[in-house]
């Protein structure tokens, strides 16, 4: 699952569409639009509002970081128009700085690292770019503190999108402003959402029903349990065929185990033939 | 799924530098190599290395580059599971925190929450504090601890620093374990025979396996008898010793090749150990490392370090005994005697 983090609705509506997402009517708190494959929330601008949004998206979803990832998208002030990749954000406030790890290569998605940038959180809107070089907007270092407790620095994407250079006067950015400036990069996000949502990592699992019935049989105390999960582990990755092993223990009348004596002697059995 | 390694940034694609080193001669050498590579100012290599829920398995396919300084004290007494080879000033250091090869059973990916690279850029730190440690007494220090120093010689340049320091102070005897291939650093540099090149010995299947990025038996060895050729000091480590269904087959034919390029009385001593490591570094690797078979092995755990069972520890470790007993003196066989100091 992609959970999508963006401030406003208009920011985000070009997304919305493209993507199909439906409004989640049992969420009253924040909107959410989603999918079977996505999950945005419209934050609000700010960080109290951004660290709300996190936290209810993380505590409404268990959030897998092996699997899902956590994308802030959204506009920002900076010198050149474009569409970045940020590498560092700083909260203007505390001074803390926060690292997403770039590990993955979006340089075929039109994210190479020549556009990565980093970005300062601010308290209120920018009149001028006070460091040329960075970007500057409201929400992504309470995102990412926010989401820290839980997510994977790998698994935390945060893509902006210059609409300004900084303005004395908020009023000057209208909502239909940002919707023109989103759609312009709503197809290179949704190449980068595509490219995010491969990354998946893979994780060991054996046949659970299996090892219940193992320990039943063995009549495991917890201390074998735990010996006899680490075998069912090691014969997994170590590719060898523990439900043979144990269908001819069975053959053998070792198994089932008449008491837990003669369980500790089987699994003896087990852990030498698989060692 | 995708296919992960696809998708990955090239190694050191990333360089955070503290800024407080940013003009130290080392960072901008190290810099000037790095011109695809996108630079970070960070205040404190801990604002990266240390954040939470890294994937130390997947940062070994990116690994970042941290540069940092180093602060506090920089050497550290010897921890008892280290072989201390009969000295008594037995100092471990680390110039560098992580590594850039990638072997399944290393304890760094327990140790570390983070696998990207910190290289600390003041060695002249630890050389002061070390002139003053020298006063008191002997020393010997592993400098290639928390890494492999010999892998990262391009990039740092700190093995020659090393020897040419071991060489001007001469109650110092350094220990570098490696398991590069380089050889051309024995060509270049002055030998002093207080400096032991300490080489990691496996089988061939058990790199392949799981020392990955490492240098082949045969490259290892290669470059061990070059050393020797050249005046240094050599070790072999036989250690960890590995367990896979066929082991004893693996071993003593590694034995064969062993002998073929090394005259075993040329060497200082070897070292023999089977695998072990901390229990509390276990909970981690197999967390991290699901799918790996030496994460996984049912270890017991005995004295707070996780272990093959006692017999086939016995077995493993007799094994190799009785291969080299016919190529070094038994009084040059050092057996990792860890479990009566765990
Ligand atoms: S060479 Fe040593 S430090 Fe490097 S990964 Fe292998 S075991 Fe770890």
């Amino acid at each position: 699952m992609l959970f999508i983090v963006c401030a406003l609705h208009c920011e985000a509506r070009p997304v919305i569409e493209a993507l199909g997402l439906k409004r989640d009517s049992t969420s009253n708190a924040f909107e959410i639009y989603s999918s079977d494959r996505y999950c945005l929330i419209v934050s609000g601008m700010g960080v109290i509002n951004a660290s709300s949004a996190v936290t209810y998206l993380l505590t409404k979803n268990l959030f897998d970081n092996h699997t899902d990832m956590l994308i802030n998208f959204g506009s920002c002030a900076g010198k050149e128009p474009g569409l970045y990749l940020i590498n560092k954000i700083t909260d203007s406030a505390t001074g803390r700085d926060y690292y997403p790890d770039l590990l993955y290569d979006l340089s075929s998605y039109g994210l190479p690292i020549t556009s990565e940038r980093a970005l300062v959180t601010s308290y209120k809107v920018v009149s001028g770019l006070e460091d040329p070089d960075k970007l500057y907007e409201m929400e992504a270092a309470a995102v990412f503190s926010a989401a820290s407790r839980f997510v994977s620095p790998h698994r935390m994407v945060f893509l902006k999108f210059v609409s300004d250079q900084g303005v004395d006067d908020p009023k000057e950015i209208t909502p239909e402003f940002l919707t023109a400036c989103a759609s312009t990069y709503t197809p290179a996000l949704l190449e980068v959402f595509r490219a995010l949502s491969l990354m998946v990592e893979p994780v060991t699992r054996f046949d659970e029903e299996l090892f219940r019935k193992t320990c039943e049989e063995l009549r495991a105390s917890k201390t074998m349990t735990h010996q006899i999960r680490a075998l069912f582990t090691y014969a997994e990755v170590s590719g060898q065929d523990l439900a043979a092993l144990l269908s001819s223990l069975h053959e053998e009348g070792k198994l089932p185990a008449r008491s837990k004596r003669e369980g500790k002697v089987v699994l003896d059995e087990i852990r030498n033939q698989l060692l | 799924m995708r296919s992960e390694t696809s998708s990955f940034n090239f190694p050191f694609s990333h360089i955070y530098v503290e800024e407080e080193i940013r003009d130290h001669e080392l960072t901008k050498s190290i810099l000037s190599r790095f011109s695809k590579s996108v630079e970070i100012p960070i205040r404190h290599y801990k604002d990266v290395f240390n954040r939470p829920h890294q994937s130390f398995r997947l940062q070994k396919n990116s690994p970042s580059l941290i540069l940092a300084k180093s602060k506090g004290s920089h050497i550290y007494k010897g921890a008892p599971v280290c072989q201390d080879f009969g000295f008594d000033h037995f100092y471990y250091t680390s110039s560098v925190m992580n590594c850039i090869f990638d072997c399944e059973y290393c304890y760094l990916r327990g140790m570390y929450g983070s696998g990207n690279v910190v290289v600390f850029v003041n060695l002249e730190d630890t050389f002061s504090e070390l002139e003053e440690l020298l006063k008191l007494h002997p020393v010997y220090l592993c400098i290639s601890f928390d890494t492999d120093l010999i892998g990262l010689e391009s990039l740092t340049g700190f093995v020659d620093r090393w020897v040419e320091f071991t060489r001007t102070h001469e109650n110092l005897t350094i220990e570098i374990r490696t398991k590069s291939f380089r050889k051309d650093i024995y060509d270049k540099t002055p030998s002093c025979e207080r400096v032991i090149f300490a080489y990691t010995i496996s089988p061939q299947a058990i790199i392949d396996k799981f020392e990955k990025r490492t240098a082949s038996l045969t490259e290892r060895l290669v470059a061990a008898s070059r050393a020797i050729e050249k005046g240094f000091t050599v070790r072999l480590c036989f250690d960890p010793v590995i367990y896979t269904k066929n082991w004893k087959d693996l071993y003593s034919s590694m034995f064969l090749e062993v002998i073929k390029y090394i005259d075993g009385h040329q060497l200082k001593d070897v070292s023999i150990g089977s695998f072990r490591i901390s229990a509390e570094y276990i909970k981690k690797l197999r967390s991290d490392f699901p799918a790996s078979e030496i994460c996984q092995f049912p270890y017991e755990n005995r004295g707070g370090y996780m272990q093959y069972p006692q017999e086939l520890q016995n077995e493993m470790e007799k094994h190799v005994f009785t291969l080299l007993q016919s190529f070094i003196s038994e009084d040059k066989i050092y057996m990792t005697d860890y479990r009566e100091k765990a």
